[in-house]
């Protein structure tokens, strides 16, 4: 079957200031999600999670190896058909309506006006923000554009969610919606790839995770694997951080 | 493809008429057309021609400004506030993106020319005549220069902050309106290879007085269909190997 993801000795490479230092994001990155899994993508800050994210979605160019979604090279827009996509703090256009912004996300991947028409409205009452559908986002609170981010997301049905630390920032409340949410796709047979810091989410959500850190993938397999003997998932990762002392594994060339 | 690009042009229209920055302008605009008619009292000879002129060049002067300024954060303001993200995520490719950026900000540009044109055809009407044909084709051809403009600004956009951007707009623009004086000093200097660069920088930069016909609109002089066809032509050209240039930029960029 081919994989939803798939990536081979992937790597990114920055440059930075005016000599063009260079600064490495990401290196080496090899793995297959497959269709219908859950799959955590966990690491502290700067362990190149969302420029792992961001490659897989088109807004980086990888400086090595390559990557698909579907079989498909994630240079090609088309690859990007099947997939939804949270990214971390998602800002919209602050003039426009949830309906509107949600309308037009609907016309970039060509649905059918009935069609969009429908997925706009259930999505909306889905997230508990139909009194709201008229007010422009500018109005809305943090939790509240997160949850128009969720929407956009799951707009089209997509066969592949990726959420870039979709937890972030929410209140309980907020928490526990796009859980359920992520669970409801997971339900539905959909493959779901997320990012995040909180361990507890990650744990309750996916069936496997890799742990990143410095760029560089330390662990990746079925989470009850990657724990093994020890408490949880959070001191698996910390005994990782601890295990890159050195500098150019902290991302410095 | 087509409904893609549609719905990108139409919803950068829909931010821009929703911004009050675009209104604000557009108030001042007409407020300067509409005391062209204030110049005839303090003006001696041909009253109307200078109401005309006036008003014509307001209607000139605003939509470039309108185009510069709209223009230059066209693609960086939606990098820089990151709603790019959430665009480029779905099946769309950067050249569509940035091609459907411009077509939304010339729908907008064309509905603020429209609206100034109503503004001077409403006053010229009440003061003196109905204005000559003459007078529409001349906003046709500073449509088409505000093509070539915005897609400048557009180039800009693509890398570089709108400050920066605003500069070298500026620059083309002031250049582009010396064009011919550059071919004329060029031509009269003594070193060949100093004029080899000046008809060097003749042919690359644009040249925005072939789409300035207003003096033979005020003076309502007939106007050789060649030239308003050549510039068309030209603006169109020009317009459309800048904007190549800005989706070529915007293709290698990685969106921070």
């Amino acid at each position: 079957m081919t994989p939803a993801i798939s990536t081979q000795n992937l790597g990114k490479t920055y440059r930075v200031g005016f000599f063009m230092r260079r600064v490495r994001g990401l290196h080496d990155l090899t793995l297959d999600v497959q269709p219908g899994e859950a799959f955590g993508l966990i690491g502290p800050n700067g362990a190149g999670k969302t420029t792992a994210i961001k490659i897989l979605m088109g807004l980086h160019r990888s400086t090595e190896g390559a990557a698909q979604l579907f079989g498909v090279d994630v240079g090609v827009p088309a690859s990007r058909q099947r997939v939804g996509f949270l990214p971390e703090r998602p800002y919209f256009y602050a003039h426009l309506t949830a309906r509107e912004v949600l309308h037009f996300y609907g016309q970039l991947f060509g649905m059918p006006k009935a069609l969009r028409h429908q997925r706009v409205e259930m999505l909306i009452e889905r997230v508990a923000l139909t009194r709201f559908a008229d007010v422009t986002l500018a109005k809305y609170s943090k939790g509240m554009l997160q949850r128009v981010g969720l929407c956009q997301a799951l707009l089209h049905d997509p066969d592949l969610i990726v959420l870039d630390e979709p937890m972030s920032g929410l209140d309980p409340l907020g928490r526990a919606l796009v859980r359920d949410l992520i669970l409801e796709q997971r339900a539905a047979g959909k493959t779901v790839f997320f990012s995040s810091h909180i361990l507890s989410d990650v744990e309750a959500i996916c069936d496997r995770v890799a742990i990143l850190v410095g760029g560089e993938l330390r662990e990746c397999g079925l989470i009850a694997d990657v724990v093994a003997d020890r408490e949880n998932l959070e001191a698996v990762l910390l005994g990782e951080m601890a295990a890159v002392t050195d500098e150019s594994a902290l991302g410095v060339l | 493809m087509i409904r893609k690009l549609w719905a990108l042009a139409h919803n950068t229209f829909r931010e821009a008429v929703r911004d009050r920055i675009l209104y604000s302008i557009l108030f001042f605009a007409v407020g300067v057309i509409a005391l062209s008619l204030v110049t005839q009292e303090i003006t001696v000879g041909d009253r109307d021609k200078v109401v005309r002129s006036v008003g014509l060049g307001a209607v000139a002067a605003f939509g470039s400004i309108m185009s510069m300024f709209l223009g230059i954060s066209l693609v960086w303001g939606e990098v820089e506030k990151k709603t790019v993200y959430t665009i480029l995520s779905k099946p769309i490719s950067r050249w569509m993106f940035v091609l459907g950026k411009y077509l939304g900000m010339m729908m907008t540009l064309s509905v603020v020319v429209a609206i100034m044109g109503l503004v001077y055809t409403v006053l010229l009407s009440a003061q003196q005549t109905f204005p000559p044909a003459i007078v529409y084709v001349s906003m046709g051809l500073l449509m088409v220069e505000l093509m070539l403009l915005t897609s400048w600004a557009t180039l800009f956009s693509t890398y570089s902050a709108p400050t920066t951007a605003a500069g070298f707009t500026l620059a083309v623009f002031v250049i582009g309106h010396l064009a011919d004086d550059i071919w004329l000093y060029g031509s009269q200097l003594e070193s060949p290879a100093a004029r080899a660069i000046a008809r060097a920088l003749y042919w690359v930069l644009p040249n925005f007085e072939m789409f300035n016909i207003r003096a033979q609109a005020v003076h309502e002089m007939a106007i050789p269909w060649p030239v308003v066809v050549g510039g068309l032509g030209y603006g169109l050209m020009y317009s459309a190997g800048v904007l190549c240039c800005a989706m070529w930029v915007f293709e290698r960029r990685d969106l921070k």
